[in-house]
């Protein structure tokens, strides 16, 4: 369930710049998407932090704020390139496989953890053993779901609020996973996979230290990772200090000494202290300086906005939550009666894109107008549309939205457009926090419609569709169920040639438009700001620092 | 000040006064002889009158409806089109403001009459039978007065918070349950003072010499007597819970959208204040003119009232 809470507040690090310079046109482009190359080497700079939900623990950490610490940390197999985008082996010497389902794994030498033991791939299957069992209950443990043996590692008691109580599942470790010798493993799933390799970027799939197991909860207050950086102290709501590994073998360490998360509660504070030189970079520019671009003016020629993989989509509650929306006929209307261009002028001062179908443009396989006349404004034809479907039944249109983040505004924009095509009354709902939110929706209660958002945790069409859009997937909160759809996805997956695959899953997104189980609003950019100090700021398409570019002046 | 005609000559009042001679002048005639020549106080009733009005038909100020948004037009400053511009959603501001005097209005009139019914009640209980009741609403009364107002508010609006089915009358009603449950104390102990004041005088003892009824004795004895300082400090609460309601809904508790309210406006202003102020400017002066107005007029009544400042 990665990505559906704040605005783009997620994830951790990875990136996919190749197709933006050519795929997101508009906004301030590619010229902006950095500042300047080079600084020196050394010295310390401090970046907008918050705070972390969970402690530092790689399969439990889902959110931005702390999965911007664990990314300096962290090395995993696989670097996502900020500059092309391309998935780099990192810990990995190579990823072998000829059928898509069995995979050989081999893993350089001479890695180290900041607690001076060397990376094994013992370390690797045994983090992903702990990750994957459900007492453990880790965040994205739902990730080595297509690994061998992970269904028998879930708990399935009776107690209806945790079904861990009282049960201990058949197995502890995954049956797919077999360490070789110290440097080799392999992995076999359940179903093929054709894009593995690209997963296993992600933040989850991080090795974890054999002293992590003996003590899981003080690891995660002082985690050990093999990555470029490592943490130094964490004091609590106040800053997160890193300074560099000395003993960082890869590829991808950063030229700066130090870099410190000093942890805010708010945006326009960071910003400020941006602005004044007291903090160095902030990830975050609040509504309150995009306005008029304002930022633009605050912090001359030290800025950049850049598309992120993220998508806004508003989903229909499931058919028998709420039959009012059944009709796809009712929800193709309801499309084409928000005006998104103008939304995300005056709403989002045009650091939003309007969305042409449900895959992000930022990764690969990615095809525009998947969603075609239904995703443009229309008012006329929304409004004939739906006549032909014999007019709304449920009285008013609803659409809900968690109140704890800043989605009001949109919201009754949204529903201020529909109101006055399809003269229909419509109401923007808001559900008091992020949790209470989406509990109402895992619990079919929430009707009407809802906000959902994607980002993605790694880059690949694959990721913007099976888990959404699949039968019983994890986050298909529409619960969108077509045979044809879920055909195509198993094909797609099975595919050896990425080409291939891509177009399969691109047949696939198409089917979409005709069901619409969630309409596209639009794809998410990050806008930074930074001190007269730094140099060589990079967006990565999650929106977050890349702090191998990042240095002193 | 309709209790002009019971009231009764008070000692004070009745004697003259500084060579003021008149005969058969009671408090309340006096206090209005002085009213009439206070420009305050015409001001400050204007003023009210205008937002009472406001409030009662908005209909009369202006024919645009406060949830027609023109999205295109967002954050347009004031001009013929629409008076005070439009905000962020691209709704007239003018058109919100005049609507959303009738939620201030509403929630201040009506936590002012609650908390002075309850203070009243509890006021002449305690002062007048004295004895363990007194001490009971003193106690009470101790106990409200150790929780804040605004955070009373702000614990009690977020353990029951609204939601978009909620009529637009349960919302304002819990906003004045809430303010009213914190602000009788403060009335209850004023006319408990003013009645303990009031009892020992000679026309009270007279009339409980011929048999008058206690209840009769407090009704045309004790609280026409009492009333004034009541008066003058409600009319300055009445001020002080638009604010607190402003307050509340500001930080998202009290009034919710589709409501409209100036606290609601001011709120959802904020974002805009550095580029576009206007956004922000009109709803917070129409509150802060219906504080002051309300904040003179008490004033003004307490300079009628109390013969000292004459």
């Amino acid at each position: 369930m990665r990505g559906l809470t704040r605005t783009v507040t997620m994830v951790a690090g990875i990136s996919t710049v190749a197709l933006l310079a050519a795929a997101c046109g508009g906004g301030s482009g590619d010229k902006a998407t950095s500042s300047s190359a080079g600084g020196k080497a050394g010295g310390a700079v401090t970046v907008r932090g918050c705070n972390p939900q969970n402690p530092l623990i790689p399969s439990n950490t889902t959110e931005t704020c702390g999965g911007n610490v664990l990314d300096a940390i962290t090395a995993k197999l696989v670097h996502y390139n900020p500059e092309t985008g391309a998935p780099e082996n990192d810990i990995a010497d190579k990823i072998d496989t000829t059928d898509n389902q069995n995979f050989t794994v081999t893993i350089k030498k001479g890695y180290k953890f900041q607690d001076g033991t060397e990376v094994k791939a013992k370390n690797f299957v045994d983090a992903w053993n702990y990750a994957a069992y459900g007492p453990n209950a880790q965040s994205s443990g739902y990730f080595m779901e297509p690994i061998e043996g992970f269904g028998d590692m879930q708990c399935a008691g009776t107690d209806a609020e945790d079904p861990c109580k009282g049960f201990t599942p058949k197995a502890k470790t995954l049956t797919g996973l077999a360490v070789k010798d110290d440097y080799t493993f392999t992995i076999k799933t359940t179903e093929k996979v054709s894009n593995m390799p690209v997963r296993l970027g992600y933040s989850a799939f991080s090795p974890l230290p054999d002293t992590f197991f003996s003590d899981p909860k003080a690891y995660g207050e002082k985690p050990v990772g093999a990555g470029p950086y490592k943490l130094d102290s964490w004091t609590k709501n106040t800053e997160i200090k890193l300074s560099k590994f000395a003993d960082y073998s890869g590829k991808f360490g950063g030229k700066l000494d130090a870099i410190t998360f000093k942890i805010y509660q708010d945006a326009d504070a960071a910003y400020t202290d941006v602005q004044a030189n007291n903090l160095d970079v902030t990830d975050e520019v609040p509504s309150s300086a995009m306005i008029d671009d304002k930022y633009k003016t605050d912090l001359p020629d030290r800025n950049a906005q850049k598309a992120v993989g993220v998508i806004q989509t508003i989903t229909f509650a499931p058919v028998k939550v709420d039959p009012n929306y059944a009709d796809p006929k009712i929800r193709q209307a309801i499309s084409m009666a928000i005006d998104r261009p103008t939304i995300i002028k005056q709403i989002f001062n045009n650091t939003r894109q309007p969305a042409t179908g449900w895959v992000s443009p930022v990764v690969d396989g990615y095809k525009a107008n998947a969603c075609g006349e239904y995703c443009t404004f229309d008012a006329a034809k929304a409004k004939a549309k739906l006549d032909e479907a014999g007019g709304f039944k449920g009285g008013k249109m609803t659409i809900a939205y968690n109140a704890d983040a800043s989605h009001k505004a949109w919201v009754e924009a949204t529903c201020n457009s529909i109101k006055g095509a399809l003269g229909v009354d419509c109401v923007a709902t808001p559900v008091v926090d992020f949790s209470t939110f989406r509990g109402n929706i895992a619990a079919g209660k929430q009707k009407g419609m809802f906000r959902t958002g994607w980002q993605m945790d790694y880059p690949s069409i694959e990721n913007f569709l099976a888990p959404i859009f699949k039968t019983g997937a994890s986050s298909n909160d529409g619960k969108y169920s077509n045979p044809e759809f879920d055909k195509l996805l198993t094909e797609a997956a099975a595919s050896t040639d990425a080409a291939q695959a891509n177009q399969k899953y691109q047949e696939a997104e198409a089917l979409l438009a005709n069901d619409m189980p969630a309409i596209p609003m639009w794809y998410s950019t990050a806008t930074f700001g930074w001190s007269d100090k730094v140099t060589g700021v990079k967006i990565t398409a999650f929106g977050t620092i890349d702090f191998s570019s990042l240095a002193l002046k | 000040m309709t209790e002009a005609s019971t009231i009764a000559v008070s000692a004070e009042a009745g004697q003259p006064v500084g060579g003021q001679a008149d005969e058969g002048r009671s408090l309340a005639s006096d206090a209005w002889r002085q009213l009439k020549g206070n420009p305050i106080f015409w001001v400050s009733v204007s003023l009210i009158t205008l937002f009472v009005v406001m409030a009662l038909v908005p209909q009369l100020f202006t024919n645009v409806d406060p949830g027609a948004a023109v999205l295109k037009e967002a954050r347009a400053e004031p001009g013929a089109d629409a008076w005070f511009g439009r905000d962020i959603q691209g709704y007239d501001i003018y058109s919100r403001t005049v609507y959303g005097a009738r939620a201030s209005i509403l929630v201040g009139v009506f936590s002012t009459l609650a908390t002075v019914v309850i203070g009243l009640v509890m006021g002449v209980l305690a002062g007048y039978y004295g004895g363990f009741l007194d001490t009971l609403v003193s106690r009470v009364t101790d106990i409200f007065f150790a929780i804040p107002l605004l955070l009373g508010g702000i614990l009690f609006m977020s353990t029951f918070p609204n939601d978009q089915n909620t009529p637009y009358l349960v919302v304002v009603g819990k906003v004045v349950l809430v303010l009213s449950v914190f602000g009788w104390p403060s009335i209850a102990r004023l006319m408990r003072s003013s009645v303990l004041q009031v009892k020992p005088n000679d026309y009270v003892q007279a009339a409980r010499a011929l048999g008058a009824s206690p209840w009769r004795i407090i009704r045309s004895h004790v609280m026409p007597n009492a009333l004034a300082p009541v008066i003058v400090v409600s009319t300055i609460n009445l001020g002080v819970f638009i604010t607190a309601e402003a307050t509340l809904s500001f930080l998202g508790i009290g009034l919710t959208p589709p409501a409209v309210s100036w606290g609601v406006a001011i709120s959802d202003a904020l974002v805009a204040v550095r580029t576009y102020p206007h956004i922000l400017l009109f709803p917070s002066l129409f509150l802060s003119l219906a504080v002051l107005a309300f904040i003179m007029l008490g004033d003004a009544v307490r300079d009628a009232f109390d013969p000292k400042s004459r």
